[in-house]
């Protein structure tokens, strides 16, 4: 009988299929914990300690993030400062902070934001990306937006804007007026506020480079 | 091919991410060496049945 190649050996196929399987199999487990341990929030502790997570706890919105180019990086990443207040508070506690945020997140959900803005890569591109809203020097107090809802804070600009969009004309595609309570703005504006302090790797990229945004012409 | 670390989180995968297909060349290698030595004990095998 002429020589049997390997090639045509089952064995051969079902060890190689058994490796390439469960290496897969552990490779996709490792990789889960490894993402989880990535993009689990911080607490209040690790934002006093300068402990830097890809994700800060929520009482990041007592502090001023500025988004700053990073070299060796090649991109801009959120860089969290001193304290700075937030609707006239800097002392959220932990618990406060976090009520804020789940406010602002289910009510992203209840007026679908998603379905013309994107978060965090999710979403559409119908209106501008939120993911990095907070940043826009268009809400300083020299940008546009500011001046425009005749607030004196970003956060309260933002706010008014929210609750009351089709006063403010904008955008080539104007908001709707979805009936956001005050307290439901509020919320919106710290989710928006921790979205912004999120290590996204850059992303969305160029979001510094776009004219009339950050360090843009 | 090693760059420095810079990404904000330690990790492992991180680490291997860093420089352009690392991951990748690192991964395929894990996974296809190995069947060289597969091969290698079926043929073997295959001869020793003869």
């Amino acid at each position: 009988m002429a020589n049997k190649s390997v090639w045509s050996d089952n064995r051969f196929w079902q060890r190689s299929a058994a490796w390439v399987t469960g290496f897969a199999a552990i490779l996709l487990i490792w990789l889960t914990f490894d993402t989880s341990g990535q993009i689990s929030m911080g607490s209040d502790a690790d934002l006093k300690n300068g402990v830097t997570k890809r994700v800060p706890g929520p009482t990041v919105i007592n502090y001023k993030i500025t988004y700053e180019m990073d070299t060796k990086r090649g991109h801009e990443v959120p860089v969290i400062g001193a304290k700075e207040k937030f609707f006239g508070r800097d002392d959220y506690s932990e618990k406060e902070a976090g009520d804020l945020l789940h406010l602002g997140k289910l009510g992203s959900q209840a007026k679908n934001c998603m379905d013309c803005h994107t978060l965090l890569g999710n979403g559409a591109y119908y209106a501008p990306d939120l993911t990095k809203a907070w940043l826009d020097p268009a809400w300083e107090s020299t940008g546009s937006m500011q001046a425009m809802t005749g607030k004196n804070t970003k956060e309260e600009a933002m706010a008014e804007f929210l609750q009351f969009p089709s006063k403010y004309p904008t955008h080539a595609r104007m908001m709707p007026n979805l009936g956001i309570t005050a307290a439901e703005a509020k919320g919106l504006v710290a989710f928006l506020k921790h979205m912004s302090s999120i290590d996204t790797n850059g992303f969305p990229r160029n979001f510094g480079k776009i004219q009339g945004a950050l360090n843009g012409k | 091919m090693f760059e420095p670390f810079t990404d904000i989180v330690p990790s492992f995968f991180g680490w291997l991410n860093q420089g352009p297909l690392t991951l990748t060349i690192f991964l395929h290698s894990f996974i296809v060496l190995p069947m060289f030595w597969i091969y290698k004990q079926e043929k073997n095998r295959l001869e020793n049945e003869k």
